[in-house]
C-alpha cells in the first residue's frame, strides 16, 4: 500500500498495520515452532514419544489470556478508528449520489449533475447515497471508504483529498451483468480549477421563461405538451396550427410574426378548437424587449439557455449503463438505429407492435415501465426528473441514431 | 499387486446390486454413497473454479462474457457450499466413523440416515436443473442478496428450492448424530473418552439442528417475493433489504462452522496418531468445540458492516467476532503442543494436518482483519474477503478433507495408496493453494472487489499469478484423486490398524463389517488417544 495522507485513510491503515504485523508475527511464531518440532521430535530420531503429558492448566490459561487481550486491543483500536470514519466534520460539503444498474450520479448543492464526483482539495466530502434499484457499494480504495446503497435509506461516507488527481470508484456490492463496469472517478481538484469547474455552465433561467412565469401565461399554457384550456407552449416552432380568422379557417405554420400578434392581439385569430377567452397584453403589460425575450423563448432561439447536450446527458444520467450505442446488448434494447425501427411492446399484457417515434420515446422517459419492448424486462428508473428542454434534446438526438 | 474385490460392508447387505446401495441403512454404505457424490459434486465446482480465474487472467473478456462469469461464479458457490464443504465432512465421514467411533452398530435412526441422504441427492439434482432450464443460471452469487435475487430473471426460484432441500438433508443429519452421540455409545466411553471428532461432529450437530431452519425460512421467503411480490424486503412497500442480510447471515455464519468444526476434529485424530502421544489439552479441545458453536452463532452481522447498519450494531458484532476468534486460537496452541516430545511420522495425512494449521492460521489471521471496523471498511467485499474464506474453507476443511481421505479411506477399503505420490501431490497442493488465495488476498488489499468480471489494468500482476497458482493446484487434485482411487482399486492389502492408532474404528477389521463389531459389543477401557501397547500393522 502506498503512504496515503488522506485522513480516512491514515485511520484505516494504522488498524491495517497493527493487526497485520501482530497477525504476521504470529504466524512465523507458530510455523517456526511448528517445523522446529516437527525436524526435532522425527521418529527416525525419536523412535518412541518422550512424554505423554496430557496437558498443562497453566498453559492452557494463558493461552487463553493471552490472544483475548491482544484481540481486544484490536477490537477496540479498529472501533475508535471507525468512530472517525462516521463523524463528518461540520464544514463538510454534502453531495448526493444516485447509484443505478450500473452507474453513479452526483447532484450538487445547486442542483447540478455530473457522473463523475468532482470535489475541492481539502474541504471535507460528505457523499449522501441512495439507490434506485439493487444494492451497491461506494468504494474509493485511495480513502479506504465503503458503503452500501440501498434503496429506500440514505447511507454517507466521507472523505478529504489532500492532494490533485483521479482516483478510482468502484461498486463493491455485486449487482449484475455491468458490476465491474460500474465505475467512475473522484477528481479532486485544486482550488482555481474548482472554482472554475464550479462557475455555472447554465445561467440563469432565460428571460422569457420568467416572463411567461411572471405573467401567469403557463397558468393556461402548459409548456410540456399537455393539454389545458389552452394551446400548450410545447414545440411551437414551425408548428402547423389551424386557426379561425373571423369565419375563415386558415392553416398557418408559427412563426415569429404570429406569436406576436397572438400576444398583442388575441382575438383576431383563434387556434381552432379553443374559446377566445386571452386576455390582449399591451406595451404596459410586456415590454416590446420582454415580448421579444418570451418570442425567441418560444421559438427556440433563446440564447441564454443553451441547447443541453443529449450525449452529456446520456452519459451523466447513466443511460449508457444499459443501453448501448454500438448495437451489442447490453441490458436494455441498444440505442444503435432506435429512430428507424420497429418494436414490438407489452403494453397491459397486449402485445402491439409500432414504429419508434418522438411521442413514443417521450413516454419511455417518462414513464418506462408502461410499455416493456418484448424480451426486457420492467426495471428502468423513469427519467422524470429532466426538464422537459433536456428530455426534448434526448428525443431528438435518440431519432437520429 | 493383484485385484480382489472389496470385503466387509462391501459385500455384506440384505439386498444385493444396485438396491442393496440405494436401500441400505447401513450408516457406512451411506457415507459411500456420500462420499461418491461430494467427491463428484467438488469437481464440477473445481472445474468452475478454474474457468473463473481463467476468466481473471486478464482484463476484459478472456474466455466467456459478464452474464456467463455471474452465473458461473454463482453456481461455484453453491455447489462447493450446499453440495461439498457442508456435508463433506460431517456426512461423509461423520456416516462412515461416528457409530464405530463410539463402539455403535450404527445411527440411531438409520431409515432417517437414507431419507436425508435422499434430500441430498434430490437437492442436488435440483440444483444441477436449475442451471439448465428457466431463465438461465442464477446470477445472485450464493448469497442471494435482494433486491437483486428477486428482480432478476435467471431461475433463483428453483436454486433456492434446491438449498432449502440440502437443509433438511443437513438437519436429519444433525438430528441423528446428537441422538446417537447421547444414546448408543459403548459401555466405558463416557463423555471423557470421546474421540475428539466425535465431539466436534457434536458440536456441528447442534448448529445443524438449530441454524438451518433459518436458511430454509428466508430462502422460502426469498421464494415468496418473487413469486407472489411480498414485499418483504421491498423498501417502497415497507419491506427492508437489509432484514434479508440479517435472515441470511443468522445461519450462514454458523454455517461456516459446520464447515470447519469437523475438520478441525480430523486433525485432532491425526495429530496425536502421528505423534504416538495424547492431544495435548483434550478437555479444552472439547470445550471450544462448543464453545466456538455457541459463539459463532453470536456474530452474523459482521458480513455487514458496510450494509447501512447501526453503528452500534456494529460495535457489538466486532466485539463478539473477536471472542470468537480465541477458542480457535486454543485449538491451534493445543495442536502445536502435542507434537512437543512425540514421535513424528510424515505420513500423507499428517502434512495434510500440518497444511491445515498453517493455512487455517492464515485464515484466522486474517479473520481479525476482516473483524475489526475499521480495517473492514476497506477490505469488505474485495478479493481480500475470497482468499480469506479460500484460506479458511479450502485451506482449511478442505485439506482436512484430503488429510482424512488419505488416514481413513486405508480403513473401508482395506488398501493402501501409493505414499510418494501422494506426498508429490500434496506439495503440489500445498504450494499451489497458497501461490492462488495468497495472491488473492494482496489484490484486494489493493482494492480490487470480488465478483468482478472485468477489471483495471493495476491488479493485472497479481491475477496473473492466482491463475497460474490454480493451474498448479489443479495437477495436485489429479494427481492426488488417481492416486487414491489406484490405491482404492489396486492398493497393497492393510491389517486393520496401519497406522497404529488408539480409536475404536482401528480395532474393527479393513474394511469393517456389517453392524461394525462382532458377536459381542466392545467394552472401552482407555482413552482415545493412548498408544502405549498399540503396535501399527505392517503393509
Amino acid at each position: 500500500m502506498n503512504p496515503l495522507t488522506n485522513p480516512t485513510a491514515q485511520a484505516v491503515d494504522n488498524v491495517l498495520i497493527y493487526i497485520f504485523g501482530f497477525s504476521l508475527i504470529l504466524l512465523l511464531g507458530i510455523t517456526a515452532v511448528t517445523v522446529y518440532f516437527v525436524i526435532r521430535y522425527r521418529r527416525s530420531k525419536c523412535p518412541e514419544p518422550t512424554s505423554q503429558a496430557h496437558g498443562h492448566l497453566g498453559l492452557e490459561i494463558l493461552w487463553t489470556v493471552l490472544p483475548t487481550l491482544i484481540v481486544l486491543t484490536m477490537f477496540w483500536y479498529g472501533w475508535s478508528n471507525y468512530l472517525g470514519l462516521r463523524q463528518v466534520p461540520d464544514n463538510a460539503l454534502e453531495i448526493k449520489a444516485t447509484a443505478r444498474m450500473w452507474s453513479w450520479q452526483f447532484q450538487y448543492p445547486d442542483g447540478r449533475r455530473e457522473s463523475k464526483l468532482y470535489v475541492p482539495v481539502g474541504t471535507p466530502i460528505k457523499v449522501i447515497m441512495t439507490s434506485v434499484d439493487v444494492l451497491h457499494s461506494f468504494f474509493a480504495p485511495a480513502f479506504r471508504v465503503k458503503r452500501d446503497t440501498v434503496p429506500g435509506m440514505e447511507t454517507y461516507v466521507w472523505f478529504t483529498a489532500t492532494e490533485p488527481g483521479s482516483y478510482d470508484i468502484f461498486c463493491a456490492e455485486y449487482c449484475g451483468t455491468g458490476h465491474a463496469d460500474m465505475i467512475t472517478t473522484i477528481e479532486a481538484l485544486n482550488a482555481e480549477d474548482y472554482q472554475q469547474w464550479s462557475q455555472p455552465v447554465v445561467s440563469a433561467e432565460p428571460r422569457g421563461l420568467t416572463v411567461l412565469n411572471e405573467q401567469g401565461c403557463t397558468g393556461c399554457h402548459s409548456l410540456d405538451g399537455s393539454e389545458g384550456i389552452a394551446p400548450s407552449l410545447f414545440q411551437l416552432a414551425g408548428a402547423e396550427r389551424a386557426l379561425v380568422r373571423g369565419d375563415r379557417g386558415e392553416i398557418i405554420a408559427i412563426d415569429s410574426d404570429y406569436l406576436h400578434r397572438a400576444i398583442r392581439q388575441p382575438e383576431i385569430e383563434l387556434v381552432e378548437g379553443y374559446d377566445p377567452m386571452m386576455p390582449p397584453y399591451d406595451e404596459q403589460t410586456i415590454s416590446e424587449d420582454d415580448l421579444q425575450a418570451v418570442i425567441n423563448y418560444l421559438m427556440g432561439t433563446a440564447t441564454a439557455e443553451p441547447k443541453p447536450d443529449a450525449r452529456q446527458l446520456l452519459e451523466d444520467n447513466g443511460c449508457l449503463g444499459c443501453h448501448s450505442t454500438d448495437g451489442s446488448l447490453i441490458v436494455g434494447p441498444t440505442f444503435k438505429g432506435i429512430g428507424q425501427r420497429g418494436v414490438t411492446l407489452e403494453r397491459d399484457g397486449k402485445t402491439v407492435e409500432i414504429q419508434v417515434d418522438a411521442d413514443y420515446l417521450r413516454r419511455a422517459l417518462l414513464k418506462p415501465n408502461e410499455e416493456i419492448v418484448q424480451g426486457f424486462a420492467p426495471m428502468m428508473p423513469a427519467a422524470d426528473y429532466l426538464s422537459t428542454a433536456e428530455i426534448e434534446a434526448l428525443v431528438e438526438y435518440l431519432l437520429t441514431q | 499387486m493383484k485385484q480382489t474385490t472389496l470385503t466387509g460392508f462391501w459385500q455384506e447387505s440384505p439386498r444385493s446390486g444396485v438396491l442393496g446401495w440405494l436401500l441400505s441403512t447401513d450408516h457406512k454404505r451411506i457415507g459411500i454413497m456420500y462420499l461418491g457424490c461430494i467427491i463428484t459434486m467438488f469437481l464440477v465446482a473445481v472445474c468452475l473454479g478454474l474457468a473463473i480465474r481463467l476468466e481473471l487472467i486478464a482484463p476484459g473478456p478472456t474466455i466467456m462474457g459478464p452474464q456467463t462469469y455471474n452465473a458461473t461464479f454463482t453456481v461455484h458457490g453453491v455447489i462447493m457450499i450446499f453440495l461439498f464443504i457442508i456435508p463433506s465432512i460431517p456426512a461423509a465421514f461423520g456416516n462412515l466413523l461416528l457409530p464405530i467411533q463410539i463402539g455403535a452398530r450404527d445411527v440411531s435412526f438409520p431409515r432417517l440416515n437414507l431419507l436425508s441422504w435422499y434430500f441430498y441427492i434430490s437437492g442436488a439434482l435440483l440444483a444441477v436443473i436449475a442451471i439448465f432450464s428457466g431463465g438461465g443460471a442464477p446470477d445472485t452469487g450464493w448469497t442471494f442478496y435482494v433486491p437483486f435475487s428477486t428482480q432478476t430473471t435467471t431461475n433463483v426460484n428453483l436454486a433456492a428450492f434446491a438449498a432449502f432441500m440440502l437443509g433438511f438433508s443437513s438437519i436429519l443429519t444433525g438430528i441423528n448424530f446428537v441422538t446417537t452421540i447421547h444414546r448408543l455409545r459403548a459401555q466405558g466411553m463416557h463423555w471423557g473418552r470421546l474421540p475428539l471428532f466425535v465431539w466436534t461432529l457434536y458440536a456441528t450437530a447442534w448448529i445443524q439442528v438449530l441454524a438451518t431452519p433459518m436458511l430454509g425460512i428466508t430462502l422460502v421467503l426469498v421464494m415468496l417475493e418473487r413469486i407472489f411480490g411480498a414485499g418483504l424486503f421491498d423498501a417502497a412497500r415497507g419491506g427492508d433489504p437489509i432484514l434479508f442480510q440479517h435472515l441470511f447471515w443468522i445461519y450462514s455464519h454458523p454455517a461456516v462452522y459446520i464447515m470447519i468444526l469437523p475438520g478441525m476434529g480430523v486433525i485432532s485424530e491425526i495429530i496425536p496418531t502421528f505423534s504416538r502421544k495424547p492431544l495435548f489439552g483434550y478437555w479444552a479441545m472439547a470445550l471450544s468445540s462448543l464453545a466456538i458453536a455457541f459463539a459463532g452463532s453470536l456474530v452474523w452481522a459482521h458480513h455487514m458492516y458496510a450494509s447501512g447498519m447501526s453503528d452500534m450494531a456494529i460495535l457489538i458484532f466486532s466485539f463478539l467476532t473477536f471472542i470468537v476468534a480465541i477458542p480457535s486460537a486454543i485449538k491451534i496452541f493445543n495442536w502445536i503442543s502435542t507434537l512437543y516430545k512425540g514421535s513424528i511420522q510424515l505420513a500423507p495425512p499428517m502434512l495434510h494436518a500440518l497444511a491445515f494449521i498453517f493455512n487455517f492460521a492464515i485464515g484466522g489471521l486474517g479473520g481479525l482483519a476482516l473483524g475489526a471496523a475499521a480495517a473492514d471498511v476497506h477490505l469488505h467485499d474485495t478479493t481480500f474477503v475470497v482468499g480469506h474464506f479460500h484460506y479458511t474453507m479450502f485451506g482449511g476443511t478442505g485439506f482436512a478433507f484430503f488429510a482424512a481421505l488419505h488416514y481413513w479411506l486405508p480403513k473401508f477399503t482395506g488398501r493402501m495408496y501409493n505414499h510418494k505420490i501422494a506426498m508429490i501431490a500434496w506439495a503440489l497442493l500445498f504450494a499451489g493453494f497458497n501461490v492462488t488465495y495468497m495472491s488473492m488476498q494482496a489484490v484486494g488489499i489493493q482494492g480490487m472487489p470480488r465478483r468482478y468480471y472485468d477489471y483495471i489494468p493495476d491488479f493485472q500482476p497479481l491475477n496473473m499469478v492466482a491463475t497460474v497458482g490454480s493451474w498448479i493446484l489443479a495437477v495436485g487434485l489429479i494427481l492426488m484423486f488417481a492416486n487414491l482411487w489406484r490405491g482404492c482399486r489396486s492398493g497393497r492389502p492393510v491389517g486393520q490398524n496401519p497406522w497404529g492408532a488408539a480409536t475404536l474404528e482401528w480395532q474393527v477389521p479393513s474394511p469393517p463389517p456389517l453392524e461394525n463389531f462382532g458377536a459381542e459389543d466392545p467394552v472401552v477401557t482407555k482413552g482415545p488417544y493412548e498408544y502405549q501397547g498399540v503396535v501399527a500393522d505392517e503393509y
